[in-house]
C-alpha cells in the first residue's frame, strides 16, 4: 500500500464514509465499567481499553455505525430481555452524551442526513433471537426502541433457529422462526444472518420478503469457518437485494488462525473458562497460551481476499463492512481498531477496485438495504396487522 | 436520545382527523338546576354539562390485561366483553385514562420485564387500531392537546415495580417505550420496610424522566419516604379512605394529610371492595379525602376491567355523571368537581414534566446498581 493510495482512500471516505455493521462497544462498556461512561469517555482516546472511540471513528472515516446491543447467548427469557434493554439504554446514553458526533438514526434518510451533517449515524442492532424471548410483541417493542436489525441467533441455538456454531436443532428456522422473519419484514427490522447456520440462512432467504444482511460475516470458500457465508448463499444475494458485510475477526478469516483458535479455546476450557471470557484472569490464560504458541496474524490483505471472492460470487452491489470491533479480542494487522478502515480501502484501490465500487462497499449498499426494508414494511403494514402468534401455537 | 421518542406515537398527529364528537344528545343543559323532570334529572343534566367542560381523567383501567384474552374486540363500536369502550367513555365523559400494565401474580419475577414489553406493545396496537377514539399520550406533559382533538388520551401505566428488573437502565428503556407511572411496591427495594437506598434512587430517576410514582398498595413507610424524596407530585392510583373502609390499599388519615401537604393525588377507586356498594359510599370517600387531603389532592380512578365489583349505578365507564350528580347534590362547587375530574391530574402531569425538565438539566442518568446501594 502506497501513501498515495492511503490518501486517496481517505479522500473517498470523506465522501462515502463507512457504514459498519457491527460494533460491540456497549457490551465492552457493560463488562469493563458497568456503563460508567465517565470511566470510558469516548470523546478522548481510549486505546488502552477499547477499539472504539470518537477520535478513531473519525480517523477511520466511519459515517454510520450499527451499535450492537448483544447479550450473552446463555441468557434466556427475562434475563436476556432485561440485559438487552440495558444495552439499548447504554446506546441512548452515548447518543445523549455526544450529540455533536453521534446522530440517532432510525431510517436510511436519517443516515443520509447524518452524512450531510458530518455526524456518525448511530443505529442499533440486536445480536441474537434470545433477546426477544420468543415474543413478537417484545420484538416490536425493541423496534420502537430503535433496534433496526436482529441477528437471528448468536453462538447457541435458540428454540426457533439454528446457530452456525451449535449442533443442528430445528434444522434451520422453525415455523415460529419464519413468523419472526415475517414480523421483522412487517416492522422494517433487517434480518441479520451472521452467526446462523447455513440451513437457517437458506430458510430465512426463503421466508423473507425484504433484503437481508450479514452484519459481520466473511466468505466460507476463502476460509472454512461456520461463521462465514457459503457461496450458494452469497449467490442468492442479488435476487434478494441483501448485503454481506465482511468481518475482520482473524479467527474467522484466516485459516491458520481458525486452527490456532481451536487449540486456544481448548486450552481456555481446560483452565475452566468460557472461550469468549474477556475478564482479566481469562485473558491472562489466553496470553500465556499465546506466548508459547505465536498467534497467526491476519492482515488487511486477508480481508481483501474475502472481498475479492465475495464480489465475484455476490456482486459489488451486495457487499459491506462489519468490523466487529470491541466484540473480539484480536484484530488483523492494519485493521487494529476503528481507525483502520482507510487501510482496507487503500488495499482495494491497489487491487484495482474503482471509486464507484468502493462507494457501494462503504456506504451505498448498506443505506440502500435499510431503505428497502422500510419500503417493504410500508407495504406489509398496509396489508396485515401485527402478528401475535406464539411459539407454542406454531412449533407445538 | 430524544429523537427515538418521536417514533412512539404513530397515531394521527394533532390536527389530523379533527372531527370532534358532538355534545351528548339532549343532555347538555347549561342553565342546570331543577327542571320540569324533577331534581334528580336536573342534577344529572348539570353533571353532564359540567363533565363536558371538565371531563374525567381516570387513574386506573385494567383494560390491557382484559383485552389480552379476547380473540377479537372492537372498542370503537362498543365491546360488551369489557366495561370500557369508546362509546361508553364518550357517554361518561372520559377524556383520559391510565392503562395499567400490572401483571397477574404468576408473571411477576423472572418474566415481568418481557411481559411488560408485551403489554406496552398491546397498548400501542390497540390504540393504533382505534385512531378515531384513542390516542397514545406517551410523552411527558399535559394531555390537553389530545382532548382538544376530541380523542381520549391513553397513558401507559402504572406498571408493577418488578417490571424494571431492579435496573435503572430498564426503567429508562420502558420510559422510552412510553411508560408514565410505576407502582412502588412488592420488590426488595420498595417493600413493607419502606424504600431502600436503591428505591430512593429509582424514585429520583423517575423524577428525572417524568415517570409518576404510584403508591397505592405501598407500605406506609414507602408512602412517607416517597412523599419526602420525590421532587414531583406522587399519586395513589387507587386508594380510598381507610377511616371509612378498612382495605389495605386505602389510606389512613395521616397519610392522606401528608399526601395533601406535598401536593400529591389520591385517586379514589369506584370499587365496592374499597369504597362500598353504592354511589353514596363513593361520594363519602370523596368527601373525606377532599376534607383531609384537600380539594387539589383528590381524583377519580374507575378501576374498570381490573376484576373487581363496582358500586351500583357505577357499573362501567359511562357512569361518571351519576357520581358527579351525587356530588352536586352534596353541594360540591363546580370548581371542586372540575379539580376532581380533570384539573388535579393535569396539575400532577404538568408538575412532573417541569420537574423532569429541570432535573435533566442538572442530573446525568443514574448508573447506580442495586448491588452497590443495597448491598
Amino acid at each position: 500500500m502506497t501513501s498515495a493510495s492511503w490518501e486517496a482512500a481517505r479522500e473517498l471516505l470523506r465522501e462515502f464514509p463507512v457504514v459498519d455493521g457491527h460494533n460491540d462497544l456497549p457490551w465492552a462498556l457493560r463488562e469493563q465499567v458497568r456503563y460508567d461512561l465517565d470511566a470510558r469517555d469516548i470523546a478522548t482516546h481510549q486505546g488502552a481499553h477499547l477499539h472504539t472511540d470518537l477520535p478513531r471513528l473519525r480517523e477511520g472515516g466511519v459515517g454510520a455505525q450499527y451499535w450492537s446491543v448483544y447479550v450473552r447467548s446463555d441468557y434466556a427469557g427475562d434475563k436476556a430481555v432485561s440485559a438487552t434493554l440495558e444495552q439499548i439504554d447504554c446506546v441512548r446514553q452515548l447518543l445523549a452524551r455526544y450529540p455533536a458526533d453521534l446522530r440517532p438514526a432510525l431510517t436510511a434518510a436519517d443516515m443520509q442526513a447524518a452524512r450531510a451533517e458530518g455526524r456518525i449515524a448511530s443505529l442499533i442492532g440486536a445480536e441474537g433471537g434470545h433477546s426477544i424471548a420468543d415474543s413478537l410483541a417484545t420484538l416490536r417493542s425493541l423496534y420502537v426502541l430503535g433496534v433496526r436489525y436482529l441477528t437471528l441467533t448468536h453462538n447457541d441455538n435458540i428454540a426457533w433457529a439454528d446457530s452456525a456454531t451449535d449442533e443442528p436443532g430445528v434444522g434451520g428456522l422453525s415455523a415460529f422462526g419464519r413468523e419472526v422473519v415475517r414480523e421483522m419484514n412487517r416492522e422494517g427490522m433487517l434480518v441479520d444472518l451472521s452467526h446462523v447456520a447455513a440451513t437457517t440462512m437458506r430458510d430465512a432467504l426463503d421466508a423473507t420478503s425484504a433484503p437481508v444482511i450479514f452484519s459481520h460475516s466473511s466468505s466460507r470458500a476463502v476460509c472454512d469457518h461456520p461463521r462465514n457465508i457459503p457461496d450458494d448463499v452469497l449467490e442468492r444475494l442479488p435476487g434478494n437485494g441483501g448485503v454481506a458485510m465482511v468481518t475482520f475477526v482473524p479467527k474467522f478469516v484466516l485459516q491458520v488462525a481458525v486452527d490456532w483458535t481451536a487449540e486456544a479455546d481448548a486450552n481456555m476450557r481446560a483452565h475452566g473458562f468460557h472461550h469468549l471470557d474477556t475478564t482479566a484472569e481469562a485473558m491472562k490464560v489466553h496470553r500465556a497460551f499465546e506466548e508459547s504458541n505465536p498467534r497467526p496474524v491476519a492482515t488487511v490483505s486477508t480481508v481483501a481476499d474475502h472481498l475479492d471472492h465475495m464480489r465475484e460470487v455476490a456482486g459489488i452491489d451486495h457487499l459491506g463492512i462489519g468490523g466487529d470491533y470491541d466484540g473480539t479480542a484480536f484484530t488483523p494487522d492494519g485493521l487494529n481498531d476503528v481507525s483502520g478502515y482507510p487501510n482496507l480501502i487503500a488495499e482495494l484501490l491497489d487491487r484495482g477496485w474503482s471509486k464507484p465500487d468502493l462507494a457501494k462497499l462503504t456506504w451505498q449498499n448498506a443505506v440502500r438495504v435499510l431503505g428497502a426494508a422500510e419500503d417493504v414494511a410500508r407495504e406489509l403494514r398496509a396489508t396485515r396487522g401485527p402478528s401475535n402468534a406464539t411459539i407454542e401455537e406454531l412449533d407445538g | 436520545m430524544a429523537d427515538l421518542k418521536y417514533e412512539l406515537d404513530p397515531s394521527p398527529e394533532v390536527g389530523a382527523l379533527d372531527d370532534l364528537p358532538g355534545p351528548p344528545a339532549g343532555k347538555a343543559s347549561p342553565s342546570g338546576g331543577d327542571s320540569a323532570e324533577g331534581p334528580d334529572t336536573g342534577l344529572l343534566d348539570r353533571a353532564h354539562a359540567l363533565l363536558a367542560e371538565h371531563p374525567v381523567a381516570d387513574g386506573y383501567s385494567g383494560l390491557p390485561w382484559a383485552l389480552r384474552h379476547l380473540p377479537w374486540f372492537d372498542l370503537e363500536l362498543g365491546e360488551s366483553a369489557v366495561d370500557t369502550d369508546v362509546p361508553r367513555m364518550r357517554e361518561g365523559h372520559v377524556a383520559a385514562l391510565f392503562w395499567a400494565l400490572h401483571l397477574p401474580e404468576g408473571l411477576a419475577g423472572d418474566q415481568a420485564v418481557g411481559a411488560t414489553l408485551d403489554q406496552l406493545d398491546l397498548v400501542k396496537t390497540v390504540v393504533r387500531a382505534h385512531p378515531e377514539g384513542l390516542r397514545l399520550a406517551c410523552t411527558p406533559g399535559p394531555i390537553t392537546d389530545v382532548q382538544h382533538c376530541g380523542r381520549i388520551a391513553v397513558l401507559p401505566g402504572p406498571a408493577g415495580a418488578d417490571a424494571i428488573g431492579d435496573s435503572l437502565g430498564i426503567l429508562r428503556s420502558l420510559h422510552g417505550l412510553g411508560l408514565r407511572s410505576l407502582t412502588l411496591s412488592g420488590v426488595s427495594w420498595a417493600s413493607e420496610a419502606g424504600l431502600t437506598r436503591f428505591g430512593e434512587e429509582v424514585l429520583r430517576e423517575m423524577n428525572r424522566l417524568g415517570v409518576l410514582a404510584d403508591l397505592s398498595g405501598a407500605s406506609e413507610d414507602t408512602v412517607r419516604r416517597a412523599c419526602a424524596v420525590s421532587k414531583a407530585p406522587v399519586l395513589c392510583a387507587r386508594s380510598a379512605a381507610r377511616a371509612l373502609r378498612p382495605h389495605p390499599a386505602n389510606l389512613p388519615d395521616e397519610l392522606l394529610a401528608e399526601l395533601g401537604a406535598v401536593g400529591g393525588l389520591c385517586m379514589v377507586p369506584l370499587t365496592a371492595e374499597q369504597t362500598g356498594p353504592s354511589v353514596r359510599d363513593v361520594a363519602d370517600h370523596l368527601d373525606h379525602v377532599r376534607e383531609v387531603a384537600g380539594p387539589e389532592s383528590v381524583g377519580l380512578s374507575g378501576t374498570y376491567d381490573a376484576g373487581t365489583a363496582h358500586p351500583q349505578d357505577l357499573a362501567d365507564a359511562s357512569c361518571y355523571p351519576h357520581l358527579v350528580a351525587e356530588l352536586l347534590r352534596r353541594g360540591w362547587s363546580e370548581t371542586g368537581i372540575a379539580l376532581l375530574t380533570w384539573g388535579n391530574v393535569q396539575r400532577v402531569l404538568r408538575e412532573a414534566d417541569f420537574t423532569a425538565r429541570e432535573a435533566q438539566r442538572r442530573r446525568e442518568p443514574s448508573t447506580m446498581k442495586i448491588s452497590e446501594l443495597d448491598g
